[in-house]
């Protein structure tokens, strides 16, 4: 197999990094754990098998160590297809006959240089590198795609290393960034986000042996390294009975901590920001390590609030984080509100909030819900079109509570559905796809109210029934030789429960099936005319630039006073034009969404997390003057020239 | 070739902005004064202060100086950084719009104002990037 045989997957590789963590229990590829690099995790190798098949990178020493670490024990697929259809072991494949292709002296050895050597003085030889090819991994999840910067790859253990690798940086004059699991780098770096959030040379800083993970069960509260992911900070939370309130499975917690406060669906009664970290240990840019609860630290507090608050690239490295964990009530329960429009479903979700009802809230879209639960991309697409078209189902407002919360819910809403109706959808969903035009779903839209018919009326039984849900006939849309592995996987109750999915959130990176997203959105008031006027911000230019933009979710936080909105823009990144158009179609987003007043773009709360959020959200901005938004132009071609170099 | 932030280069600096930039077009009338702080400056790690004050978008001053009594002109904006930073910013490889958003220098000052003056600046310093400069 050639490595070009290949480039169609390679490069659409999304670098979610969940081939990092072992979700499905089949534990992780067992030489990115010995060695470390993302060059020899699955999603490394598929980075490097495009990067060798585009000629960005010449074959090192390092690739025979790299392509020989690989057993082909299968692993990856199963990871890998579960999330994106992708089967990593064809890159391992094309890799391995490309090596041999080539005669013993195209392999290159890297010379040391002073820095190189200095890091592997800090962190050990193993542990830090200058090969081109181990940098080439890199690219894309943390480093510009055909940057011709200098880097180096150190991965520290300790604080104490970290600062030692910042003077050292300091002292050779070269930037330096700290990467977790490059989730957020994977997205922003293909779009015009990716120069303010990357350096153009010096050293990556990768956090990933920084696992140092404790659950204090008597305070509820864990304290965390920056290479803990939110999969295992809730794993070793719920063997206390607890929960974190983390993002999706893969992300590093501590980074996103520090990106973005970590909303979620539980931010409803959780909180978000500040609400939730007690305390961290950084490391500042002279290489001082300080902690949140010094008396004499500058006012960590302090941010720069609006048009000139974006800031990819955090100003401290965090190497330690105390975050509280929650109680698990024993009678939770999920229930889900479908709706045909928006404006009901935020109607309801923000009465809910008001009253605090739900400890898990949020407005899911269709295209999340299909999405999500789908095996397939092409399942998501045809349930995507029954949904709208058929059922009329577009919205779901999608709720955790205890059961008097339940009762309040059944009351207030016409027609809701719970565990039982989410898990036959899981695992009737390619069933239902094919029921695509059927007679059964035609006369369904028949229906006075179709959401009633099937979610609350009699024909309940006979949708249930028709979707005839078992692990075995879910599995039979899947690639022959893995049917066996993934039927007993859906077998495993945890795959079909609603609560255990929103605490592992395992599913989000389905998204990546097809394409890459880009998500859009920001903080609010939580009023309804503000929230709309958002989605219109966001909408328009998506329309504009023909990209296919969806809602994803709506949090309510501080009982529906605020608002958490993504919005996301689907494109492929592999396209330089459709690059373009969604690069356009950002700015004109911000443009729209500073024009509004009290909405803060996504990437302006940027590097704030742990912030405090008054100081960055209150007060409200007044929406941005017709001067002030010229001005704002000027900044943005400042920063990314025109629209034709885009 | 002059050597960057002496004396020198700050005289051609300053004769280039005049006789290149138009106030209203390129500099766009601006007022505003701006202190940079060029930190660590090798061989010996000094700093140098470079100051300059626009007026109406005239270029009124254009001082560079080791003596920190220049901080006495209570400048609209100080901004501090590397060098190494200065020397991207200067030879066009970022503008300092890009080095703020990268955390590369810190600025003080009012920052919806600073929004007002990012184009202008950004033109002032394309202008001063065409003094052949020795760094």
């Amino acid at each position: 197999m050639k490595l070009s045989d290949v480039l169609e997957t390679t490069k659409k590789e999304p670098h979610c990094g969940l081939c990092r963590i072992d979700f499905l229990g089949t534990g992780v590829c067992s030489a990115g754990k010995k060695h470390g690099f993302v060059a020899y995790y699955p999603e490394g190798r598929m980075e490097l098998a495009r990067a060798l098949a585009e000629h960005e990178v010449e074959p090192t020493e390092a690739l025979r160590d790299i392509v020989n670490s690989c057993n082909l024990c299968g692993v990856c697929d199963r990871q890998c297809y579960f999330v994106t259809q992708r089967r990593p072991t064809q890159a391992q494949h094309a890799l391995q006959d490309y090596l041999k292709t080539l005669p013993p002296e195209a392999l290159k050895t890297t010379p040391e240089d002073d820095i190189v050597k200095g890091l592997r003085a800090i962190v050990g030889n193993s542990w830090a590198t200058n090969d081109p090819i181990i940098i080439a991994s890199y690219q894309r999840s943390v480093i510009k795609q055909k940057s011709k910067g200098k880097y180096y790859i150190a991965m520290p253990k300790t604080t104490e290393e970290i600062v030692a690798i910042v003077n050292l940086a300091n002292s050779h004059k070269i930037p330096y960034i700290p990467r977790g699991n490059g989730t957020f780098f994977g997205v922003a770096l293909q779009t015009l986000l990716a120069e303010p959030a990357t350096i153009e040379q010096g050293i990556i800083i990768d956090l990933w042996r920084m696992k140092d993970l404790e659950v204090d069960p008597e305070s509820i509260t864990a304290t965390i390294g920056p290479g803990v992911t939110s999969f295992e900070l809730q794993k070793a939370a719920h063997a206390h009975k607890l929960r974190a309130n983390v993002a999706e499975a893969e992300s590093c917690v501590i980074a996103n901590a520090q990106n973005l406060g970590i909303v979620t669906t539980w931010s409803n009664t959780y909180g978000w920001g500040t609400d939730n970290f007690i305390d961290a240990e950084f490391i500042d840019s002279t290489g001082t390590i300080q902690h949140l609860s010094d008396k004499d630290i500058p006012n960590p507090y302090a941010a720069e609030q609006g048009l000139l608050s974006l800031s990819l690239i955090p100003s401290v490295i965090i190497t330690k984080l105390t975050l509280k964990l929650h109680q698990i009530l024993p009678d939770e329960e999920a229930i889900f509100v479908p709706f045909t429009n928006l404006s009901d479903a935020l109607d309801l979700a923000h009465e809910l909030a008001q009253r605090n009802i739900g400890v898990s809230l949020a407005v899911l879209s269709r295209k999340y819900l299909t999405e999500f639960i789908s095996p397939t991309h092409e399942i998501a697409e045809d349930f995507n079109h029954i949904a709208e078209k058929y059922l009329k189902l577009n919205y779901i407002v999608d709720v955790i509570c205890d059961k008097y919360s339940k009762k309040t819910i059944e009351e207030l809403a016409k027609v809701t559905f719970g565990q039982t109706m989410l898990k036959s959808l899981i695992l009737g969903s390619s069933k239902l796809a094919s029921m695509k035009d059927s007679s059964l779903l035609k006369m369904i839209a028949e229906e006075e109210d179709p959401l009633k018919a099937v979610f609350g009326g009699p024909m309940r039984k006979h949708f249930e029934k028709g979707l005839a849900a078992s692990p075995k006939e879910l599995v039979k849309v899947f690639d022959k030789d893995l049917q066996e592995f993934f039927e007993k996987l859906y077998s495993k109750p945890e795959l079909t429960d609603s609560i255990w999915l929103h605490n592992f959130r395992i599913l989000p990176c389905r998204m990546e099936r097809k394409h890459m997203w880009m998500y859009r959105g920001g903080y609010m008031p939580g009023d309804k005319e503000t929230i709309l006027k958002v989605v219109d911000a966001l909408e328009k230019p998506a329309q504009q630039y023909d990209i296919d933009g969806a809602f994803g979710f709506l949090s309510y936080l501080e009982r529906g006073k605020l608002a958490h909105l993504e919005y996301d823009y689907y494109y492929d990144h592999t396209d330089p034009e459709a690059r373009k158009r969604v690069n356009k179609a950002i700015v004109e987003s911000w443009r729209r969404q500073f024009a509004i007043k009290g909405v803060t773009p996504l990437e302006f709360i940027c590097s704030k997390g742990l912030h405090r959020k008054e100081h960055i959200i209150y007060p409200f901005l007044p929406g941005l003057s017709e001067e002030e938004l010229g001005h704002f132009e000027e900044l943005i071609e400042t920063l990314f020239g025109g629209e034709d170099t885009w | 070739m002059v050597k960057y932030l002496s004396q020198e280069w700050a005289e051609q600096a300053k004769k280039k902005v005049l006789t290149e930039l138009d106030k209203a077009k390129d500099l766009k009338n601006m007022n505003a004064s701006l202190l940079n702080v060029v930190q660590n400056i090798p061989p010996d790690n000094k700093t140098i202060y470079y100051y300059i004050k626009f007026t109406d978008g005239n270029l009124d001053e254009l001082i560079t100086s080791t003596d920190e009594s220049i901080k006495q002109k209570q400048a609209d904006f100080i901004v501090a950084g590397d060098y190494t930073t200065f020397i991207q910013i200067n030879n066009g490889q970022m503008s300092s719009a890009m080095a703020l958003l990268k955390n590369r220098v810190k600025m003080t000052g009012n920052k919806m104002k600073a929004l007002t003056i990012t184009k202008p600046i950004d033109n002032y310093n394309r202008c001063v990037n065409g003094v052949p400069t020795d760094y």
